[in-house]
């Protein structure tokens, strides 16, 4: 390996540490997975890498890797659903599906310090199902509006609201019992 | 509706207010090896549009005289070994290029015999029959993937 080149991997090396996190977030909430979402993290940064010269100093970097990052993991779902769908039953019309009970555990989250109710927080999001979680997600994390969502996902427009609408009526007895407030949460 | 508002504002500052989530730290090494990998990959492994010039023209020329070759030996009629027939059809000398043709006529010649022997409606059954089986072999295929691989709904309908 030359000198430059060595020295362009440990830029890269460096580039990679400031947003990993930030890609592999994207990709976990969406997917729900971790082992997925290192697949895709992986082929983020691959892409990156062969544009990095643009990249390293483009200040829209992190814009780009993230979006990258979601459209592969929706890609990813995607392919997944229509093999599944494929060689699946059809499952009922999730319109039809009773609402998601998320589990609060018997501890009382008040006593919890603000890392562990984070933790618990991702974990009742990556335990919604997946036609709640992705809207959720790209809603609240990735700010796309009700219409982008839409299109995006193939779906009509009501069933995202419905979609989103049920997906925080879940998330909500856990969120009261860590009292998590607005006025908390954003300080 | 007042009410839908504030769940929602409640439930987007709880969400925006979680760290990002930790990358696992296996991703750093495993991107580093995928892309000393590739450096590693012999040049003909990468994409097309990534091979030397010359690979890539002398690649394309070759494409191009295995087709002029194949249209010229479908073309020409079997031919001696004299010299008119050479400055007629100059492939012809190439060893296998008569075999071949003779090859590529006894096939149409066979072919032709079979359709006259063997009556329309038994090819049409052949077909169907063909079809058939295809269609019982997929089913086969997919009754025993539900029944041995099913896996877990909620990872993958999104919708």
């Amino acid at each position: 390996m030359t000198s430059t080149e060595t020295s362009s991997s440990s830029e890269f090396t460096i580039f990679m540490r400031a947003y990993q996190d930030m890609v592999f977030s994207t990709a976990v909430r969406l997917t729900g997975n971790e082992a997925q979402a290192e697949d895709i993290a992986q082929e983020v940064f691959l892409k990156a890498y062969q544009g990095f010269d643009q990249l390293r100093s483009s200040p829209s970097a992190g814009g780009w890797l993230k979006t990258v990052a979601r459209n592969l993991a929706l890609n990813h779902l995607s392919r997944y659903r229509k093999r599944w769908r494929f060689f699946s039953e059809l499952p009922p019309s999730e319109d039809d599906a009773p609402p998601i009970d998320v589990p609060v555990p018997d501890t009382m989250l008040l006593d919890l310090t603000t890392a562990e109710r984070g933790r618990q927080i991702e974990a009742a999001l990556r335990g919604l199902p997946g036609h709640q979680r992705v809207p959720l997600v790209l809603f609240h994390f990735e700010e796309l509006s009700y219409e982008e969502i839409a299109a995006k996902l193939g779906v009509s427009l009501s069933k995202v609201k419905t979609d989103i609408r049920r997906g925080r009526e879940a998330l909500l007895p856990l969120l009261e019992a860590s009292g998590v407030t607005p006025d908390e949460s954003t300080g | 509706m007042d009410q839908e508002r504030t769940i929602e504002r409640r439930v987007h500052e709880a969400l925006r207010g979680l760290p990002p989530a930790r990358a696992p730290r296996t991703l750093e090494a495993r991107v580093l090896d995928a892309i000393e990998g590739r450096a590693a990959a012999p040049w003909w492994r990468s994409s097309f549009a990534q091979w030397p010039w010359a690979a890539r023209a002398g690649f394309l020329g070759a494409s191009l005289a295995l087709v002029l070759a194949a249209i010229l030996i479908g073309q020409a009629p079997a031919v001696g070994g004299s010299f008119a027939a050479f400055q007629a059809h100059p492939l012809m000398v190439v060893p296998g290029v008569s075999q071949a043709q003779a090859l590529l006529a006894t096939f149409a010649v066979l072919r032709t015999a079979l359709a006259r022997a063997i009556p329309t409606g038994w090819i049409y059954f052949a077909f169907l029959l063909g079809g058939l089986l295809y269609a019982l072999l997929f089913g086969l295929g997919t009754a025993a993937y539900r029944a041995l691989y099913l896996g877990t709904p909620a990872q993958v309908s999104y919708r």
